[in-house]
């Protein structure tokens, strides 16, 4: 087991090494143009020149790459040239915030898939139709129109949230809630739809196989088949659309966090990319690739626990 | 009238919506009538980069800055310049010595003294501390200290802006014992009406001000709580505007037509002229370009009012000059001088030999597309074709400066003569990467550098010489969209899409 999670987080390693070589070649490629971003347009190309050398930007590649990477193990992420906002205090602002919202997502897309999935798998009839009809319907929506209509109707409207954000240093908890609830209903309604299918085919796949019918001629309840034994085997299939659902959350947050003016990671990933902010860019690349590791990791941990016929020896 | 049961229902669903609207609206101003009347929420477009004075920029990148900073000149609404820590200032008869009076009654907000001293130890650190706006001191070489309340500023050219410079950037005083802190870019130590409230602040999400206690100028201190609330994007900014999260802000058209709908005020302000930039008007890689008829010809093509009024909704003025209209170079008779005349368009590239065709390269950007398909149109109407290649880059100043672009289609600030000559017209703008110039022209350019307050009028020669020659084809000036609720009054600032902090007042 401790090999296992040891080898896992090594070719993670690996992962975040080869991702962070990439992203630093495809990005120098714009750094040509950074100290005149920085410095507007009014800028002469003396003041380019001393620009550059303060950032380092007369190095090489090879020798810019490395000065990152020594740091970034010592933890020292360097300091957006923009802000000149140490990287690590812009994420450890920003990844909360984020978190908080795709987690509660996760949590209560997880519940209320299942729960919609098992009902519609088991109940089959009507329910299977409605959630069928319903899972296309919240499939083509896309999230952040979902969000622009919740704002619309329930914050500018009705009144009853805050159109944006009013998340700020000692907020009390009620800030939070009433900031989060409206982006994190839009984030679960597709991962919802989404999931109650997946749910839905795996369990009736298990329904129909011939353990269920020898558990069922032994005189075993439905409900303790259902529970005991259909959801176990029927869980790797669903937590694999649930794992996959998070990491593309992380790209769907994006948007919604933009029309709610929420400090997470969105904002912060569009900005520092469009103006070429090489080390934020390199902050939250190391970031997405750490969240996609450890999720993998837990997926594959939790399937073992669920069902012991994947677990490892 | 009696109340039946169903007008009961409605009062009730009325009063509960409107119980809702007032805890969870997110209204950010608590407590009683007196103190909602003092707190201001700005939504703005985006975070400072640092807080050190000498990296503050122009327009809405000088407004949070004004909340900390006094600037040694006030620019009132109109453009006209004030005193403020400078009592009074005043040229040598050659235009290279401005002696400047100060006030001996400014503390900031560390304590420390504002004095000549101080003021120089500020202008020093501009020219040196390579911020976006550096080159507005680039024609002082000395800062003297005369005495305790006097700084003469030497110049090493006549520069007619420097006085309005000392209103924005470079005229923003910081504390000397905190000006070259690593401190200070973060939170700023000013002599300004409010101090920063940094324990409510997040960087890129809000900065919270609150009014400092024995500030010196009482009018300009209008509010107990001041809060500028980063909002990068337009739905947010529409949304929080309208839901009363925010007392004013910066929208478009579009969204403007819904803040209107929630019964939002407009304090709408011309700030940016639109149109063609003929760059390569020495033809080095587009030989038409070369012949002044063909960019007449290219004036002539466009019918600027119906385009303004189908693409942008009619938030603008048609023009043909590229001169502000409060600059002082702007010319009445310059407005329409380019008439919509295809005919005309084609006789003149007839003349000139391009009835064959002329191909005008322009590079495209998000937010153009449906405007630059009409001009496609009526430029091929007349036989020229608008070639719209691939998109800015972030690397867009760049790929300018390096001649990449022979001409462009953009939106250009439009400043004080000296500032749009330096920007667009001179050898060393950045938009005219090519160096076009003529004897003739540089002879009035010259005249406006040692024109001193008669600046405005010299840009006036400059002005008719570009139109003459068609190095533009100005279509319209943009008017910003500036959105406020009633419980504040909100005054225009003149060049600047987001008014100056000062121009905010409760209503009353």
């Amino acid at each position: 087991m401790i090999t296992f999670i040891l080898k896992r987080l090594g070719s993670g390693l690996v992962v975040l090494l080869t991702v962070s070589v990439l992203t630093f070649v495809l990005l120098y490629a714009s750094s040509g143009s950074i100290a005149r971003n920085i410095l507007g347009d009014q800028a002469t190309p003396e003041q380019l020149l001393v620009k550059e050398a303060e950032l380092g930007l007369d190095q090489p590649l090879f020798v810019r790459y490395f000065s990152w990477l020594t740091h970034a193990l010592r933890g020292d992420l360097g300091a957006s040239w923009f802000s000149s906002e140490p990287v690590t205090n812009s994420l450890a602002t920003r990844i909360p915030v984020t978190m908080t919202m795709v987690i509660t997502a996760m949590i209560l897309i997880a519940v209320i898939a299942t729960l919609i999935g098992v009902a519609a798998a088991v109940k089959r009839g009507w329910v299977d139709r409605v959630v069928q009809v319903g899972a296309i319907i919240g499939d083509s929506i896309p999230g952040f129109v979902i969000g622009v209509i919740l704002v619309t109707v329930l914050a500018i409207q009705a009144g009853l949230f805050p159109a944006t954000s009013t998340i700020s240093p000692g907020a009390p908890l009620n800030a939070w809630v009433m900031s989060m609830t409206l982006p994190v209903i839009a984030l679960l309604i597709n991962g919802v739809t989404g999931g109650a299918q997946q749910i839905r085919s795996a369990v009736i796949k298990q329904l129909e196989r011939d353990y269920v019918r020898t558990l069922r001629s032994r005189g075993i309840g439905e409900r303790e088949i259902l529970f005991k034994h259909v959801l176990r085997s029927a869980a790797p299939a669903g937590l694999t659309v649930l794992s996959l659902q998070l990491i593309g959350m992380l790209g769907g947050v994006v948007i919604l966090e933009s029309i709610f003016a929420l400090p997470g990671m969105g904002p912060l990933a569009v900005t520092a990319t469009a103006q070429s902010d090489l080390p934020v860019v390199m902050g939250i690349v190391m970031y997405t690739v750490v969240v996609v590791i450890v999720v993998n990791l837990l997926v594959d941990l939790l399937n073992g626990w669920l069902n012991p016929k994947v677990r490892v020896s | 009238m009696k109340f039946g049961p169903k007008s009961t229902v409605v009062a009730v669903l009325t009063a509960s919506a409107l119980a809702l609207t007032a805890c969870g609206g997110g209204s950010n101003n608590g407590g009683g009538a007196d103190a909602a009347a003092t707190a201001l929420t700005l939504g703005t477009l985006n975070d400072v980069r640092s807080w050190d004075p000498a990296q503050a920029h122009v327009g809405h990148l000088l407004q949070p800055y004004q909340a900390v900073y006094d600037s040694l000149l006030l620019r009132e609404p109109d453009g006209k310049l004030s005193p403020m820590l400078a009592t009074a200032w005043k040229y040598n008869d050659t235009n290279t010595v401005l002696t400047v009076d100060l006030r001996t009654d400014v503390t900031f907000s560390d304590g420390a003294k504002f004095d000549a001293a101080a003021a120089k130890a500020n202008l020093d650190h501009f020219k040196k501390a390579n911020g976006p706006q550096m080159p507005q001191l680039t024609a002082v070489s000395e800062v003297k200290v005369v005495d305790a309340d006097t700084v003469e500023l030497n110049l090493a050219s006549p520069d007619p802006s420097l006085e309005y410079y000392l209103s924005q950037a470079a005229g923003l005083m910081g504390s000397p014992k905190a000006l070259e802190t690593e401190g200070i870019k973060t939170e700023p130590v000013g002599s300004g009406p409010y101090v920063m409230d940094k324990a409510s602040s997040v960087k890129d999400s809000q900065t919270v001000f609150n009014a400092r206690e024995g500030y010196w100028n009482k009018d300009l201190q209008k509010y107990t709580k001041l809060t500028f609330k980063i909002l990068a994007d337009l739905t947010a900014r529409t949304n929080a505007l309208v839901s009363g999260q925010v007392d004013a802000t910066l929208l478009d058209p579009k969204t403007g037509k819904q803040a209107e709908g929630a019964k939002m005020i407009l304090a709408s302000n011309e700030v940016d002229w639109q149109g063609f930039l003929l760059l390569d008007r020495d033809g080095t890689k587009n030989p038409a370009l070369k012949d002044v008829r063909v960019r007449q010809a290219i004036n002539y093509a466009f019918d600027r009012k119906t385009i303004l009024d189908q693409v942008l909704l009619g938030q603008g003025t048609p023009t043909s000059q590229p001169f502000g209209k409060a600059s002082g170079a702007w010319v009445e008779d310059l407005e329409n001088k380019y008439p919509y005349d295809p005919a005309k368009a084609k006789a003149l590239l007839k003349e000139a030999g391009f009835e064959s065709g002329v191909t005008l390269d322009v590079p495209t950007y998000s937010g153009i597309e449906s405007l630059l398909a009409v001009l496609k149109q009526q430029l091929a109407d007349v036989g020229i074709t608008l070639n719209i290649g691939a998109a800015l880059a972030n690397t867009f100043t760049s790929d300018v400066a390096s001649q990449k672009y022979t001409s462009l289609y953009f939106q250009l600030f439009q400043g004080e003569p000296w500032v749009a000559i330096n920007q667009m017209v001179s050898t060393k703008a950045l938009y005219n990467p090519f160096k076009n110039t003529t004897p003739e022209l540089q002879a009035k350019i010259d005249a406006v550098q040692t024109a001193g307050t008669e600046a405005g009028k010299a840009a006036q020669e400059v002005n008719k010489y570009v139109v003459d020659q068609a190095w533009f084809a100005p279509l319209f000036r943009i008017n910003q969209m500036y959105y406020h609720n009633d419980k504040v009054n909100v005054e225009p600032q003149v060049q600047q899409a987001v008014p100056s902090i000062y121009n905010y007042s409760p209503a009353k």
